[in-house]
């Protein structure tokens, strides 16, 4: 078989695995229960929408198989992060059997990447990860081809994207995911199975985090799940020191680097409100120097509490090797991938619980149908505005929003927006009527969002 | 100028968050012996070299990634140590040429220097005599498999108290239950009177207490005990409401619930504080279990029954001063149940004899505020498991389950393995059928080695374990480095659980399946 053709057939293989998927979303399996419970010493976390997956009790490929290595050498495997993760992947895919890897990552090293990214060492701080990183991975491992890329993921159009097999995200940012994942759903060409690109994806949050396998169009998306992520709590030191920008930043600068220095032999007590006001004081004042507003007791203490809690550690090494397994599976055929999503918690034992996250049919990114919202007809614009930010399924920023024949607030270009900024203060009733549909665009969303409107009087 | 300090806290920033001073400091005294460098046993020390400043011993190291060609010729145990620094100047490494069976068989004092062991690929045979040394030094030791798709992990650990078990979402409001001091605060609001601004930014802990005395009053004292009380309770509050999306209100309404429950000491703590341990107090009782017996007395009497008060609040609409306040008081109460509670220790070390500061005061605070979550787990030994209790009804009911993804039968292909190679020489390169059929023989001695009788384990082989005996040995020995990455985090993870005496260990094998990306764990 020629490399084209093994090509053709793993994605044949794997769209055959993708209809059974996709029947198993028919047959009314019910939907999973996404609260975490711990695992008792005796029981066995599992969900039973995977025991009728044909191949779970089938044979793998002999791991000594010629073939195993042709498929790797003949994929071309895309990492986005060379971060904590990313620096893990890196290194797994290298030693897994990967030789064509590409890397991107937009950072230099900092002094406090050191101790967990441990491709890098103190002569390259200042340096790309990316560059570093693909360096050091060659020189460990003569034979594979990594290509570094320093930059940001919005840099690269659909041409550079296409050219991968797989790609595989070690990331920490919200942000790039949903760019990514919206990036490779509108990739997808029904003609040509090659268009489609499976998305490992993984990410931490403390003890806590989550291994997945995206087939864009196919399985659900990155944007499908949104709502089952918060927004990120941990910041870059070099933001913390040089320039803060949110209030988070001048209360970590309080605990990080004041605290320590004012009382070197001391640990602050989150539970001491003394402790508690002293940074939250600190914290004012740094604010109040930048020109800052919100830091507040709560967020101080929201914050603190937090970062105790969060952070990323050893579960970063542990999902990173769990989504090298699903690209090398991927890639090989040599048993099936996960279908779709594995969580893990780690401070109560090792937990997991694997099972198929659903599609969500009003999904921005991925779905056919527009998202249904019932609006207060006396509700002026910028309170419904307000609405939207809050949405823990969108997350949106900066929305503009219009209908099929006017603008109703948009955010840019300047003459717009002051041309729409008097609708702000009206109701929604006098913009828009029952059944319209509402086009949305926002900054944090890769792509527009449509809204389907009903007034509802509360 | 402090510019020492200041780089060290932001090289270990990550970890400070999670750790907290006290588990870094154990991190730092911790002497960590590593058998058969593997490519999981390299990734485990990987792992534990960047968060830590554990000392390093290990050998025999096998190719991995961190040797390159540069190293041929070089001792590989020395390369690898070399590299490993490289990722933490701070570490002390060590390597040792000789083999572990060596050191196991004829030199068991070898192990005394360490305050861990971790074997990766170390045969049954060799595990079990090592699992003695460890046991009679009380040194933690993890047994660490790891072949194709599959990894386990087993710990032997003595026994393991945990003060800092890090619960997520914990607090002890006291609803029904209210101390003095908080009483009498919440008799400072005049609600009437007050504004709507101050009305709204009334704590809820107030609201709710508030109203339970307006019910109490109203209710013979007794507190809405039914469903039904409750949500008549939820009314008595919706009334009162100024706008109908008071948050500070509706927060209160949020927690109406958990009237359902009473304060008191939880079953799983009361086990604790029944346990011979905890009655039977002399000068070699641990720290642990002398605090937790003052704890029992405190509960006994100042306590009236409950633990001390963990004087932690949740975040709650408020405005800074109020909540200030009320976390004030809160706190003020802790403190005070502290103080009793401390003085109960320092009776019960004179009275055995001991100083009466030999205990930290800080582990004292950290007891009485984690009191209700603390945890205790006796594991079992690794002779108990493998001769003389296994556990054959259990494991006998794991494995007839039908759910095909329960791991425990990656477990027993596991010990056939083991058996395998010590009977056949190495798994790798020989024919799949051939491989199989010793296989089958070897995963039914093994069953009957646990108890299972013979016909039983013949027939569980055959229909039950064959299909992952086929993929077994389709693994044709081989360790996959992403598996071994896999596992390398997992283990360091628990390594530093039980270093630290953080967070919650396994207890006490845990087995990873890469082909459904699944975990479980079991009491063997």
């Amino acid at each position: 078989m020629t490399v084209p053709e093994a090509k053709r057939q793993r994605r044949e293989n794997m769209l055959d695995t993708q209809e059974e998927n996709a029947h198993s979303l028919d047959s009314s399996s019910p939907q999973p229960v996404e609260t975490v419970t711990y695992a008792n010493e005796d029981s066995v976390m599992t969900d039973s929408s995977q025991v009728e997956e044909p191949e779970t009790n089938g044979h793998i490929v002999p791991l000594n198989s010629a073939e195993i290595t042709t498929a790797l050498e003949s994929c071309k495997i895309l990492v986005i992060g060379a971060g904590g993760l990313g620096c893990e992947i890196l290194k797994n895919l290298a030693l897994t059997g990967f030789n064509d890897i590409h890397v991107i990552d937009m950072d230099t090293i900092d002094l406090s990447n050191l101790n967990r990214q441990f491709l890098f060492r103190s002569a390259d701080v200042g340096k790309s990860k990316a560059l570093v990183a693909a360096e050091f991975v060659m020189n460990r491992m003569p034979g594979v081809k990594i290509t570094p890329y320093m930059g940001r993921i919005q840099d690269k159009d659909e041409d550079y994207y296409s050219q991968f097999q797989i790609v595989i995200c070690g990331l920490d940012s919200i942000e790039a995911r949903r760019w990514i994942n919206a990036m490779l759903v509108s990739l997808v060409d029904d003609e040509s199975p090659e268009s489609l690109i499976p998305m490992v994806d993984g990410g931490t949050e403390g003890f806590k985090g989550q291994a997945r396998v995206i087939l864009p169009t196919i399985t659900s998306c990155y944007e499908c799940s949104l709502d089952m992520f918060n927004k990120p709590n941990s910041f870059p030191i070099c933001t913390i020191a040089n320039t803060p920008r949110l209030p988070e930043h001048c209360i970590e600068w309080a605990s990080v680097l004041e605290w320590p220095r004012v009382f070197p032999d001391k640990k602050y007590d989150t539970d001491n409100p003394e402790h508690i006001s002293w940074l939250y004081e600190t914290a004012l004042t740094r604010a109040k120097k930048f020109n800052i507003d919100g830091v507040s007791y709560f967020l101080t203490q929201g914050v603190l509490v937090l970062r105790l809690v969060y952070g990323k550690f050893l579960i970063s090494m542990a999902l990173s090797a769990a989504c090298c397994n699903e690209a090398f599976k991927i890639a090989t055929s040599v048993a099936p991938f996960l279908n779709n999503y594995m969580m893990y918690t780690g401070n109560d034992g090792v937990y997991t619980y694997t099972f198929e996250h659903q599609k969500k049919p009003e999904c921005p990114v991925c779905g056919t149908v527009a998202i249904k919202i019932d609006i207060d007809p006396d509700m002026i614009l910028e309170d419904f505005l307000d609405v939207l930010k809050e949405k823990p399924d969108t997350q949106l920023k900066k929305p503009s929003l219009r209908t099929a024949t006017k603008a109703l607030y948009m955010q840019a270009p300047p003459p717009l927006e002051k041309a729409s900024r008097p609708n702000l203060v009206l109701k929604m009733g006098d913009l828009v009527e029952d059944g319209d549909e509402i086009t949305v665009t926002d900054v944090a969303l890769p792509v527009s969002m449509q809204l389907k409107v009903k007034l509802i009087t509360k | 100028m402090t510019a020492i300090p200041d780089l060290k806290a932001q090289k270990y920033d990550r970890q400070l968050r999670l750790w907290a001073a006290s588990g870094q400091a154990a991190l730092e005294n911790a002497n960590v012996c590593l058998l058969n460098a593997t490519t999981t046993g390299t990734e485990i020390l990987k792992n534990l070299i960047l968060p830590d400043n554990a000392i390093v011993d290990q050998k025999d190291v096998s190719s991995n990634f961190f040797l390159d060609t540069s190293c041929i010729g070089k001792s590989k145990s020395l390369a690898i140590v070399e590299y490993l620094r490289e990722l933490n100047e701070d570490v002390k490494g060590h390597h040792d040429e000789r083999s572990p069976e060596y050191l196991i068989v004829e030199e068991p004092s070898f192990f005394d220097q360490f305050t861990m062991i971790i074997a990766t690929s170390l045969s049954d045979t060799l595990a079990l005599k090592l699992a003695s040394i460890c046991e009679a030094a009380n040194t933690p030791l993890f047994l660490v498999k790891c072949l194709g798709f599959t990894g386990m992990f087993r710990i032997q650990a003595g026994e393991n108290t945990i003060i800092e078990t890090h619960p997520e979402n914990f607090s002890d409001l006291r609803l029904d239950m209210p101390f003095p001091a908080f009483l009498e605060y919440v008799k400072e609001f005049d609600f009437d009177k007050m504004d709507s601004s101050e009305h709204g930014h009334v704590p809820f802990l107030v609201v709710l207490q508030h109203y339970l005395q307006v019910w109490k009053a109203a209710h013979d004292g007794k507190l809405p005990a039914s469903y039904s009380e409750r949500n008549e309770f939820k009314e008595l509050l919706k009334k009162d409401m100024r706008s109908y999306d008071e948050e500070n209100f509706e927060e209160a309404i949020s927690h109406v619930w958990r009237l359902a429950s009473t304060s008191g000491v939880p079953s799983e703590l009361k086990s604790i504080l029944d346990d011979p341990s905890c009655e039977n107090i002399t000068k070699d009782s641990t720290n642990f279990w002398i605090i937790a017996r003052a704890i029992r007395d405190f509960v006994q009497n100042e306590g009236s029954g409950l633990l001390p008060l963990p004087g932690k609040l949740p975040d709650m609409k408020a405005d800074t001063k109020g909540y200030v306040r009320l976390q004030q008081i809160y706190r003020q109460k802790a403190i005070e149940d502290y103080e009793a509670v401390h003085s109960r220790v320092q009776g019960l070390l004179t009275s055995v004899g001991l100083l009466s500061d030999a205990i930290d005061s800080r582990e004292i605070e950290e007891f009485c505020k984690f009191a209700s979550h603390v945890k205790v787990i006796r594991y079992r030994r690794l002779e108990q498991e493998y001769l003389t209790e296994p556990n054959t009804t259990t494991i006998c009911q794991w494995l007839e389950e039908s759910d095909p993804q329960n791991n425990i039968v990656h477990y027993v292909i596991f010990r056939a393995a083991d058996l395998f190679v010590k009977e056949h020489g190495s798994l790798k390169g020989r024919d799949e059928e051939e491989t199989v059929q010793l296989l089958e023989d070897c995963t039914t001695n093994v069953l009957t080695s646990i108890g299972i009788p013979n016909n039983k384990a013949v027939a569980l082989t055959t229909d039950r374990l064959k299909p992952y005996i086929i993929n077994f040995a389709r693994y044709n020995g081989a360790e996959l480095p992403n598996i071994a990455s896999l596992m390398g985090g997992l283990v360091a993870q628990e390594v530093i659980k039980i270093i630290t005496r953080q967070y919650i260990p396994v207890n006490n094998t845990c087995i990873y399946d890469g082909m459904n990306a699944t975990t479980a764990t079991y009491v063997l």
